[in-house]
C-alpha cells in the first residue's frame, strides 16, 4: 500500500521539497544577516533595554514579509493534496481498481491519509521552524511573538493548521465526491475557521489579566504581553476604549469634565490631562487587559490541540463514509 | 458441483429508483456465465453487489461461501473489472504490476508480463496513452494476476473493435482453461455472439428483474420455436409458456418454453438459437423501448 502512495505522490513530493528548500534558502540567508546585525546591536547596547528598543532590525521591504508566506502553506497542502485524495480517485474511478485489490478500504485509507497527514505536518513544521528561527531576534527585541500574525506563523500551531487543512480537504472530497467543490470548501472553511478562532476564541483560552491604574499614570505589564484592550472605565462600569480622543468621549463623561474637553480636531496631549484628572476625581480608572507572555506556549498548545481534534473528527467522518459508501 | 454464486431476493435501491429487484440466481463453480439485458437492467448493480463494492438494500448474496464483504481474504478471491476500465492513467503497466504485488497475497506478476508481451503492449508506457483495446487487455491481465476464484467482468469488450475483442476473449478463455474448473466467470455484454462463443451459463436481466437463469444447453433444450398457421394460441398457452409471438398475415412464429411435448400437428417445431432466446426474453421490455424510439423520432 505504501508503495502505491509513494508512486502516486513522488513527483508532487519532489516539487514540494524543492519549494521548501527554496524557501529555506531565502530564510537562512536573510536570517543569518539579521542574526549578525542583532549581535552587533547587542554589543552596542550592552544590555540597555531602552537602547535595544530604539534599534531597527535589518529586515527591509518584501523580505520582511516573506516569512509570512508560510501562512498559506497549510491551505495549499489541503487544496492540492487533501481535496483530491479520495475525490480524484472517485472521479477517475480508480477506486474500482484500488478497492478491488486484496486490501480493505479501511487499510487503503489508513495508509493513504496517514502518509499525507504526516506530510502535511512535516510541511507545516518545517516552515514554522524556519520562521521561528528567523524571528528570534525580532521576538527578543520587539517582544511581539504573541501578536496575531507572529503567533500564527511560529511555534507549533502551523503543524495543527496543516493537519487540519489536509483533513478538511480529504473529508470534503469524500463527501462531495469531486475535487473542485472540495477545494472551495477547503479555501472557505480553512480561512473562515482560522479567522473565527484567532479573533474570537484565542483571546479567551485563559481569562485575560486586567490591570487597573490611575488615569493620569501609565501601566507596563511585567515582561512580554499580548495586549487585548486598553482604556478607561467608570465606577458604574462604562468603558471608554483608548484612542478615541476628545471626539469619542461623548456625553458619558460627568458634566463638569465635559466642560474641560478641548475643542477642535487637533488635541494636544497636555490639554487632555485636565480631563483625565477630572475623570479620576469622579472615580474613573485606566485599565489594560492582556495575556502575559508566559502563556505563549500554553496558547500554542491549546490552539494546536483544537485544530488536531477537529482534524481527527473529520478523518473519523471520512472513514465512516469510505467504509459504508457504495463504490 | 458446488455453487460459486447464490443470491436470494437480492435487491438494490438508489433512493426511489430500483436498480435490482428480488434477484435470485445460482452460478455453479467453474461456469462461464453470460450476464445479458438491456441498458439499465441492473447488470452493473448485480456485479458490484457480488464484488462487495455496493451493499444490498434487500435479500442475501453468497459468493464463494460467504456474503460479499470488505475483508482481505474475500477480496483476494474476487477479480472485478469495471466497465470504465479503471487504471491510473499516468502510471505505466509496470507500475500497476508493482501496485498489485504490494496489495495482493498471491500475485502472478509474470502472468501479466507474459500476456502483455504476447500482445506487444509496452510495459513502460503510461496506460493513458495506450489504445482502448490495449488498456482493456492490461486491466484483464492485472485482474487475472490476482489469481481469483471468481472473475466479475462488466462489459469489458464494449469499447473494443472486433479484433481486440477476439484477443480479449481468447485471453479470458485461456485463463478459464488453465484454471481447470477453479475459475468462475460472470461476464456482462451486449454482444450476444461473443457470449455464445465463450459462455456456458446465462443470467438474463430485464427491467431490474431476473428473466432467465441457468445452463445454456439446458435452456436451449427447454425452448422451441413453433411455426404454424395463424390461429388462436390459447391451446398452446395452456400447457406451454409462450415467451414471444410474431405473427404475419399467414403464419405465427411462437417461442415457447416447453412443459412437455407439442401435440398440435399444425405446428412445425424448430430448435431455438442462443440469440433468438436472448432477444425473445429481452423483448419483455421491447414495447416500451419501441415507444421511446418513436417518440424520439417524432420530436426530431
Amino acid at each position: 500500500m505504501t508503495w502505491l502512495v509513494w508512486r502516486e505522490y513522488r513527483a508532487q513530493g519532489a516539487i514540494a521539497f524543492a519549494l521548501l528548500a527554496a524557501f529555506a534558502a531565502v530564510i537562512l540567508v536573510d536570517g543569518f544577516a539579521i542574526a549578525s546585525h542583532w549581535h552587533s546591536i547587542l554589543l552596542t547596547c550592552k544590555g540597555n533595554s531602552a537602547c535595544l528598543h530604539q534599534q531597527q532590525l535589518l529586515a527591509i521591504g518584501l523580505l520582511s514579509d516573506l516569512p509570512y508566506v508560510s501562512l498559506i502553506v497549510p491551505a495549499i497542502v489541503g487544496l492540492l493534496w487533501g481535496a483530491p485524495l479520495v475525490a480524484h480517485e472517485l472521479e477517475s474511478r480508480t477506486t474500482d481498481f484500488a478497492w478491488a485489490q486484496s486490501v480493505t478500504r479501511t487499510r487503503w485509507l489508513v495508509v493513504k491519509a496517514g502518509w499525507l497527514l504526516l506530510a502535511a505536518a512535516a510541511c507545516g513544521g518545517a516552515v514554522a521552524a524556519l520562521v521561528t528561527w528567523w524571528s528570534g531576534p525580532s521576538n527578543a527585541m520587539q517582544a511581539n511573538a504573541f501578536g496575531p500574525v507572529q503567533f500564527d506563523a511560529q511555534g507549533i500551531v502551523p503543524v495543527g493548521y496543516a493537519v487540519f487543512a489536509m483533513a478538511l480537504g480529504i473529508a470534503a472530497g469524500t463527501v462531495a465526491r469531486r475535487t473542485l467543490p472540495a477545494i472551495a470548501v477547503v479555501l472557505g472553511g480553512f480561512i473562515g475557521l482560522r479567522l473565527v478562532i484567532s479573533d474570537f476564541l484565542r483571546p479567551h483560552y485563559i481569562p485575560a489579566v486586567t490591570a487597573y491604574y490611575k488615569l493620569t499614570g501609565s501601566f507596563t505589564p511585567p515582561g512580554q504581553a499580548w495586549y487585548l484592550s486598553q482604556g478607561a472605565i467608570s465606577k458604574t462600569g462604562v468603558v471608554l476604549p483608548q484612542g478615541l480622543g476628545s471626539l469619542g468621549l461623548g456625553n458619558v463623561l460627568p458634566a463638569s469634565c465635559q466642560k474641560l474637553l478641548p475643542t477642535g480636531v487637533l488635541v494636544k496631549a497636555s490639554s487632555m490631562n485636565a480631563v483625565y484628572s477630572c475623570m479620576q476625581a469622579h472615580g474613573w480608572r485606566g485599565f489594560t487587559a492582556y495575556q502575559p507572555g508566559g502563556r505563549y506556549w500554553t496558547f500554542q498548545g491549546i490552539e494546536t490541540g483544537i485544530y488536531v481534534l477537529l482534524a481527527a473528527a473529520l478523518i473519523a467522518v471520512t472513514f465512516a463514509i469510505v467504509r459504508r459508501r457504495d463504490a | 458441483m458446488s455453487t460459486a454464486i447464490e443470491t436470494h431476493d437480492l435487491s438494490k435501491r438508489y433512493g426511489r429508483v430500483s436498480a435490482l429487484s428480488e434477484c435470485t440466481v445460482t452460478v455453479p463453480e467453474g461456469a462461464v456465465c453470460a450476464l445479458v439485458g438491456p441498458n439499465g437492467a441492473g447488470k452493473t448493480t448485480l456485479l458490484r453487489l457480488l464484488a462487495g463494492l455496493a451493499r444490498p438494500t434487500g435479500g442475501t448474496a453468497c459468493v464463494l461461501d460467504g456474503a460479499p464483504r470488505q475483508d482481505p481474504g474475500f477480496l483476494a478471491e474476487i477479480g472485478f473489472l469495471a466497465q470504465e476500465i479503471p487504471l491510473y492513467r499516468r502510471f505505466t503497466a509496470e507500475d500497476h504490476i508493482q501496485i498489485g504485488a504490494h496489495m495482493n497475497p498471491r500475485w502472478d506478476a509474470s502472468l501479466v508480463r507474459t500476456r502483455l508481451a504476447e500482445l506487444r503492449i509496452p510495459l513502460d508506457q503510461r496506460v493513458g496513452t495506450l489504445s482502448g483495446g490495449q488498456r482493456a487487455q492490461v486491466a484483464l491481465a492485472l485482474t487475472l494476476a490476482k489469481r481469483p476464484r471468481l472473475l466479475l467482468l462488466d462489459e469489458p469488450v464494449a469499447a473494443l473493435d472486433p479484433l481486440a475483442r477476439r484477443h480479449f476473449l481468447a485471453t479470458l478463455t485461456a485463463a478459464v482453461a488453465e484454471a481447470a474448473g477453479g475459475l468462475t466467470v460472470v461476464l456482462s455484454s451486449h454482444l450476444v455472439i461473443d457470449l455464445e462463443r465463450v459462455c456456458d451459463h446465462l443470467i438474463l436481466l430485464a427491467a431490474s428483474r431476473v428473466q432467465l437463469c441457468g445452463d445454456i444447453d439446458t435452456l436451449l433444450a427447454q425452448h422451441k420455436v413453433l411455426v404454424g398457421p395463424r390461429k388462436d394460441t390459447a391451446p398452446i398457452e395452456r400447457t406451454h409458456e409462450v415467451v414471444q409471438t410474431v405473427t404475419t398475415a399467414r403464419q405465427s412464429t411462437l417461442l415457447v418454453r416447453l412443459n412437455g411435448p407439442v401435440i398440435d400437428p399444425a405446428y412445425q417445431t424448430e430448435d431455438v438459437t442462443f440469440e433468438e432466446l436472448v432477444l425473445a426474453y429481452m423483448g419483455a421490455d421491447e414495447a416500451a423501448a419501441g415507444r421511446h424510439l418513436t417518440t424520439v423520432g417524432e420530436h426530431s
